[in-house]
């Protein structure tokens, strides 16, 4: 019988990589959920992106039986991403929860989206159980890691729970601790629906899957529900919980976690985050719901070669069906064409939407440099936001230029703080904190322009710090800078596409180094190419693309012949796949190479 | 009646240049009298399905003359029933200078052989040592005496530009010493960074600084004249002979004429079928002891794609696309076909045109490649889509027709 003191709801969440979903697997194994011979790993993503780049991007769920002390309860869990992009994912799987695992990896210690991740649950306000996880590996520190967390995070090192997800050792003490410390979920069943919608999925053949969590009534098939937020009504289908695989019920009762089939066509039509309830039986309140996840880094999407634009509208539309965390709209370039510009979570975001892009509709994406939008005001006392430099109006009708700010927590070993801090300045960081979360690790607190940081600090600072750095960063507001924008000249054309708004102090250093990328990017041709960068008239940086003088095939005989001849038919159509500007063939990946900001 | 050429690849060699990626390994301990027979059977095999007669034979590698005697005498003897002494044909064997015995020479000649194609490479030891050769400067000209004193009528020698280190004097000094030796043939090659040589791999830890493109360019064109001046006439890219001697073998390739490739790794072009062999001795050996033939690759050249080749190679002739024989071998109709690339490069100088075709000229010579790729992409660049029409890239070139395109997934 139904009885909710039997249900534990929980998220696992953790820094990326210290091993959510492997933990994941190790649960449902252990709890008999999946076979040994059904279970791969990291099986609950199950993306084929997910899979070939071993990473979470979607939370993921499944609904596991557990016997404890003679009586067998539900348990269930969602695998959240630990990237910083999808940190959103995050936050609307702990609005389905009652309680976290903060999974720490014990050779690596507290890191940045370990701390971002566990405030997330502090706020909302639910149950924290510290699991200190690869406790197998030879450079584990499992007691040090958990004294780190008590600094850092104020959990008592006592109460971590120790794991090896690889092993299996310390699972079943993991699946007690949920039970005891967890609190079973409240609601009440006999009031009215309310399902929270935490996360929906489309169905190639199902339609959509509604994700919910059951705060109040029970929700069974055949019910004529109402999305109160959207306000429109569907008849129940279906209604079930993944274990993993998706499996009917008779009912979702309140404090239970499950899913709702109700034809619901496409993803647009619902919501995350609204609240589903009867329409015989309206509950009265919506429940408190999300902030739509917000874009951070911009670029555009052109149709590359053997793409039109119709087709890539098409592909951007229906991967939009899908996963609507990104936004589109029509934009156009000179050298480009018609195309559009994108908003994204963050980096990691954007190459993940490209890439299933060109993967699941089969088209080409010529992709411009990401850019953060600006704010200008305008001598007319008008602001507007642009999202791409080729927006910005007439310099002489411009005020000034405000840029995205963002307050950044770094994370690292003490002795790389020298050069770190070296680094922030040199990306016009501003020192607000340093805090020792050990006597060997420190948290810097920096206040940064967005735009300095998005391309490639975090490569940076991984690499300056030996791979051990972390960090995360929060949008706080708009701040004015002296930027300029600096335009890019090929053969004397300027390329829209490859402008960049700049700090001024940082045009001609920047200048440098895109023509130098751009030099490398570009192959050389019949003619020179002179490449010029200018703010307005005035060129400030240059560089030639000398003449190509031999191109010839020294030997070709029996052996050779066929194989050149489609070596200079693949050369041709990598030609065919760049931009023409003017009489120059510009590569795709010329259009990326504005990402080095350059130092 | 159409040329049909034999070529024969023996793939042994005293050492690995650094440079080559031609299948050959060291000769030691290698089942030679298998291959030979395995060698003996293919031929046999291909003679059956394309009957003779054969004009012109090449032996190359490899280096044949790395055989020993009573082994080179065997693979003589399997060529005995295609060479027909009371009409001589053109008959070479590739060899090294240092690899030349009077014994071995006498043995090839007496067999027919009237033409050693000779790798020499350059006249200076550091480049030599440069490319991994065996042998020193001094052994060409001792070498190529041995030649003469056996009778071999016609030399090729071979030489190479664009060497790490090699200035422009040096280059024209070895192509005058080559001149000297009274060669028939010159062969002048670019060095090329081939994916896999040991030479390539140097480069690519920044070993050696590969040769300024200018400087390359300007020795190419220091070949072609110092060459043309003493009376070597330019009949292809790299081929350079006296008048009369060119070489009969390579103009079947670069006309496209049908060829019959025995050996590892060789290729042929029998019923308009390029073929290529396993690169591999033994699997040779095997393959050809249960089938008769050792083929891993084919391709049945049609349409367009034998129009490219045909294009590809006739362009690096001096004689250039003749429009006429081109239709009759191809059945395409180059000038039309290929108006756009020929308006264009007649209108920058790398094309003339000539009494009945179109040829490079010797500035088109330097960007052959451009060239040829903008021949080969001409039919294949996509036609003219309808106004509004968006599905233009639908479409895709299969044999010569337009065919809908399949989707990836
Ligand atoms: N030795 C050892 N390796 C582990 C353990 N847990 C996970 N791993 C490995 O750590 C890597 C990352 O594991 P995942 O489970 O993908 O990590 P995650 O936290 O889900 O990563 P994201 O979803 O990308 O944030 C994988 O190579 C796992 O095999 C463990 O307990 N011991
Ligand atoms: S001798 Fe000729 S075939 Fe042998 S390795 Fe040297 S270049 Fe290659
Ligand atoms: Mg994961």
């Amino acid at each position: 019988m139904h009885d909710s003191n039997l249900i534990r709801n929980f998220s696992i969440i953790a820094h990326i990589d210290h091993g959510k979903s492997t933990l994941a697997d190790r649960l449902l194994e252990y709890t008999g959920a999946v076979t040994k011979r059904e279970l791969k790993a990291q099986m609950l993503d199950d993306m084929d992106l997910e899979r070939e780049m071993g990473i979470t991007i979607k939370a993921n769920r499944a609904s596991i039986s557990y016997k404890y002390h003679d009586q067998v309860y539900t348990l269930n869990l969602i695998d959240t991403p630990g990237h910083v992009d999808f940190h959103y994912e995050v936050s609307r799987a702990m609005a389905a929860c009652e309680g976290v695992l903060l999974l720490v990896d014990a050779s690596q210690g507290v890191q940045a989206q370990t701390v971002a991740n566990a405030y997330l649950a502090v706020e909302a306000g639910i149950e924290i159980i510290p699991v200190i996880n690869k406790i197998d590996l030879p450079a584990a520190s499992p007691e040090d890691t958990a004294l780190e967390l008590e600094q850092v995070l104020g959990l008592p090192a006592e109460e971590a729970v120790f794991t090896s997800a690889k092993t299996g050792e310390g699972i079943k003490e993991l699946l007690d601790a949920v039970i005891e410390r967890i609190p079973a979920p409240q609601g009440d069943p006999d009031a009215p629906l309310r399902a929270l919608i935490y996360d929906a999925k489309s169905d190639p053949h199902r339609g959509v899957i509604c994700h919910v969590r059951v705060v109040d009534g029970v929700v069974k098939r055949g019910d004529k529900i109402d999305l109160m937020g959207v306000g429109s009504t569907y008849i129940v289908t279906e209604v079930g919980q993944c274990m993993p695989k998706p499996k009917a019920l008779e009912v979702l009762r309140a404090g239970e976690v499950g899913y709702i089939l109700a034809g619901i066509k496409t993803i647009v039509d619902v919501n995350i985050g609204d609240t589903i309830t009867l329409s015989s039986r309206r509950a009265g309140e919506l429940l408190p719901g999300y902030q739509p996840p917000q874009q951070m880094v911009f670029c555009d999407f052109y149709p590359g070669p053997g793409t039109e634009t119709a087709e890539l509208r098409e592909a951007m539309e229906k991967l939009w069906l899908n996963d609507c965390s990104f936004t589109f709209e029509t934009a156009s370039s000179d050298a480009l064409g018609i195309g559009f510009r994108c908003g994204f979570l963050g980096l990691l975001h954007m190459k993940i939407i490209q890439e299933r892009l060109e993967r699941e509709s089969d088209v080409n994406v010529v992709q411009t440099a990401p850019t953060v939008t600006f704010e200008v005001a305008l001598r007319d006392g008008t602001v507007m936001r642009i999202e791409s430099p080729s927006e910005l109006p007439d310099m002489s009708h411009v005020e000034h230029i405000g840029e995205p700010m963002i307050d950044t927590q770094v994370i690292m070993p003490a002795d790389c703080i020298g050069s770190i801090m070296q680094l922030c300045l040199d990306r016009r960081g501003v020192h607000k904190k340093t805090e020792y979360l050990s006597p060997t690790r420190v948290m810097l607190t920096y206040q940064f322009p967005l735009s300095e940081i998005i391309y490639d600090f975090y490569d940076k600072l991984k690499s300056m710090t030996r791979g051990y750095g972390t960090m995360d960063y929060e949008l706080t507001g708009y701040k004015t800078g002296d930027l300029v924008k600096l335009d890019i000249l090929v053969n004397g054309i300027a390329v829209d596409a490859l402008s960049v708004i700049v700090h001024r102090n940082k045009a001609i250093h920047r200048g440098r180094r895109l023509l130098i990328r751009l030099k490398k990017e570009i192959a050389r041709h019949q003619f020179e190419i002179p490449l010029q960068a200018a703010i307005g008239t005035k060129v400030i940086a240059r560089e030639t693309i000398r003449a190509y003088r031999k191109d010839v095939t020294a030997k070709c005989y029996g052996g050779d012949i066929t194989r050149k001849r489609k070596l200079l038919e693949k050369q041709k159509e990598g030609k065919r796949r760049m931009k023409q500007v003017g009489s120059v063939s510009i590569p795709q990946s010329a259009f990326m190479s504005i990402l080095d900001p350059g130092d | 009646m159409e040329s049909l050429g034999l070529y024969l690849h023996i793939p042994f060699c005293r050492s690995k240049c650094g440079y080559c990626d031609f299948y050959s390994v060291a000769v030691l301990n290698r089942p030679i009298l298998p291959l030979i027979r395995a060698l003996a059977r293919e031929l046999e095999n291909r003679l059956a399905e394309r009957p003779g007669p054969i004009s012109t034979i090449f032996v190359g590698g490899g280096t044949p003359t790395v055989l020993p005697r009573p082994e080179l005498d065997e693979l003589m003897s399997c060529l005995k029933q295609v060479v027909d002494h009371d009409h001589p044909i053109e008959f070479t064997v590739e060899a090294n200078p240092g690899t030349v015995e009077e014994a071995k020479l006498d043995l090839l000649t007496r067999a027919g052989v009237d033409r050693i194609s000779m790798g020499a490479q350059s006249f200076h030891l550091p480049e030599l040592q440069m490319l991994e050769r065996l042998h020193t400067p001094d052994e060409i000209p001792r070498s190529v005496k041995s030649c003469r004193s056996v009778g071999i009528r016609r030399i090729n020698l071979d030489l190479m530009f664009g060497i790490p280190g090699q200035t422009l004097a040096g280059w024209r000094e070895s192509l005058h010493h080559a001149v000297d030796l009274g060669v028939e043939h010159i062969a002048c090659y670019g060095l090329t960074y081939e994916p896999g040589t040991a030479l390539t791999a140097r480069r690519d830890r920044r070993e050696i600084v590969p040769c300024d493109e200018e400087l390359e360019a300007e020795m190419y064109l220091a070949a072609i004249d110092d060459l043309e001046s003493a009376g070597y006439h330019q009949y292809e890219i790299s081929n350079f002979a006296k008048p009369g001697e060119r070489c009969l073998h390579n103009l079947v390739y670069w006309r496209n004429e049908p060829c019959i490739g025995v050996g590892p790794s060789a290729a042929g072009y029998l019923q308009g079928v390029r073929y290529k062999n396993v690169s591999n001795i033994e699997e040779y050996i095997c393959k050809v002891e249960q089938g008769g033939q050792a083929v891993v690759e084919s391709e049945k050249l049609t349409g367009q794609d034998l129009a490219g080749e045909t294009v590809m190679l006739q362009l690096r002739l001096n004689c250039g696309i003749v429009f006429d024989e081109f239709l009759l071998r191809t059945g395409v109709e180059a000038r039309l076909t290929y108006a756009r690339s020929i308006a264009k490069y007649v209108q920058n100088g790398f094309l003339k045109v000539t009494d009945s075709g179109v040829a490079l000229t010797r500035a088109g010579r330097l960007m052959a490649d451009t060239v040829i790729a903008d021949f080969i992409d001409e039919p294949r660049s996509a036609p003219r889509c309808r106004a509004g029409s968006t599905r233009r890239s639908k479409w895709k070139m299969e044999n010569g027709k337009w065919k809908m395109r399949t989707c990836r997934r």
